[in-house]
């Protein structure tokens, strides 16, 4: 069992700090929009149902990354090391040793950078580099008006239709899965069969290797938690690929 | 008074190991931050940035082009719009309710509303019966044309392990009191779909215009956890 597969139902936490900001320090702004600058110059994107013509954009940049290696990367963490730190420094450290492990940055190249802002304490840092490459902002402005949508025609018949009751697999935790812990093993009720199957990206998981049909998963809380440990009037529905159904 | 203080810390001590820093318990190395945690991570995402911009990667601009997509093109003001026009259109909700996205090609949204993290979208319905919320136990999923990028609470680990479980708890500390009578729907997106909340519409409002009820609505209350207000 990995903890932050599980995170759902994890009891004696405490108050929720509601801060409404996305971003609480203006450096995270910035590996937002590196990390979402990768997922759409992404290789992987030749493929795609938008057929972006990744292969003739003028960047450096020949790796797969999608959201599957952000979460894999913080999936693989040591559970304790990902509570410790905040949601954008988790994106930091797995983006930064992305970089250095392809060999695109050296351990050498970053920490002399680093010293530099570092010494200018950020406040008002040295100018960045001047690289103009409208190609480059087009394909990244294209990837977000036109997304990278998994969904693909059916190549088998659905294992269930609506009102069945299914039970959840428990299949072996690996580094990456789309599977909320606390549903293993779990009993519910199949509210929607979408409609097709849905392609998840590139990469180790579990199970997504190929295009999963989908469902809508309608669960009684106290099936899931016990009478006694959950609050009455509640259901949670989860969209489950049909790969984790036993 | 001395020696009463010094028993009160003492006594103190014995009742939490932890009032004082103690090296020797196992794992609290762990959870030793660097002095200079922030001003480290904002030089090393500059440094990436530069890096990136030196070696080819992106422009000088690609992260202010994202940036500013998500200032104004992108934001919970969608959502709004959509939320104002259901309200106002028994038609228009009908098609919201059964294919997000044929709504916002059906009236005239920005271009990208069915992009990236808005691909396939699904919009749950407030009712006097039904309260709906929206969670990512496993990460942090989010319609963001409609909604535009999460605030952090919805990213934390604890609203992220506590509204699955114990969702009208969750839902007072907001400072919001769901009647017992009331189910309560959480929706876990993990799969293919980004799901958000169409709020029932105010009482009061029903003089309003279109802008008039967008200006109302909150991305809270299209996530689940608030109610439109006049």
């Amino acid at each position: 069992m990995k903890l932050q597969h599980s995170l759902g139902g994890l009891q004696g936490l405490g108050p929720v700090d509601f801060q409404k900001n996305v971003f609480v320090h203006e450096w995270e702004k910035r590996i937002f929009a590196i990390h979402t600058a990768m997922m759409a110059l992404s290789s992987h994107l030749s493929a795609s149902l938008p057929n972006y013509p990744i292969d003739s954009v003028p960047t450096s940049f020949k790796d797969i990354w999608t959201w599957a290696d952000l979460r894999r990367g913080a999936e693989s963490m040591q559970p304790f090391e990902y509570f410790k730190f905040r949601y954008y420094e988790k994106w930091l450290g797995g983006i930064t040793g992305f970089f250095l492990e392809k060999g695109y940055i050296t351990k050498e190249e970053l920490e002399a950078d680093m010293a530099v802002y570092l010494r200018e304490g950020n406040v008002h840092p040295a100018a960045l580099p001047n690289h103009e490459q409208p190609a480059i902002d087009e394909q990244v402005l294209r990837y977000l008006v036109e997304g990278d949508s998994g969904r693909r025609p059916r190549s088998k018949a659905q294992r269930f239709t609506v009102g069945d009751m299914v039970t959840i697999d428990d299949p072996d935790c690996n580094e990456h899965t789309r599977l909320p812990g606390y549903l293993r093993n779990k009993k519910g009720f199949i509210d929607v069969v979408y409609p097709d199957s849905y392609a998840y990206f590139p990469g180790p998981s579990d199970r997504l290797q190929t295009p999963q049909i989908s469902y809508s998963i309608k669960f009684k809380a106290a099936d899931i938690w016990g009478e006694q440990m959950s609050e009455p009037g509640c259901f949670i529905y989860a969209d489950i690929f049909e790969c984790y159904l036993k | 008074m001395l020696f009463e203080i010094a028993l009160r810390i003492y006594s103190k001590t014995l009742s939490n190991p932890f009032v004082f820093p103690v090296m020797s318990i196992p794992g609290d190395e762990l959870f030793a931050y660097s002095a200079n945690r922030e001003l480290e991570s904002a030089a090393k995402v500059r440094a990436l940035e530069s890096l990136l911009i030196k070696k080819g990667v992106i422009s000088s601009s690609t992260v202010d082009t994202v940036l500013h997509y998500f200032d104004r093109t992108m934001g919970p003001f969608n959502g709004a719009r959509l939320v104002a026009k259901a309200w106002c259109d028994p038609d228009f909700k009908n098609l919201l309710l059964t294919d997000c996205n044929a709504a916002c090609q059906a009236i005239e949204m920005p271009t990208g509303m069915s992009g990236a993290e808005g691909e396939i979208m699904k919009v749950a319905e407030n009712t006097p019966d039904v309260h709906n919320l929206i969670i990512c136990t496993l990460c942090s999923c989010y319609p963001w044309p409609t909604l535009g990028l999460p605030p952090y609470w919805y990213k934390d680990p604890t609203f992220r392990a506590r509204a699955a479980r114990e969702p009208r708890a969750v839902l007072e500390e907001f400072g919001l009191s769901i009647d017992p009578d009331v189910e309560i729907r959480a929706w876990d997106s993990s799969g293919q779909i980004r799901w958000w909340v169409l709020p029932e519409r105010p009482a009061g409002s029903e003089g309003m215009d279109e802008a008039q009820l967008a200006s109302l609505v909150t991305a809270e209350a299209m996530m689940g956890v608030a109610k439109v207000v006049l």
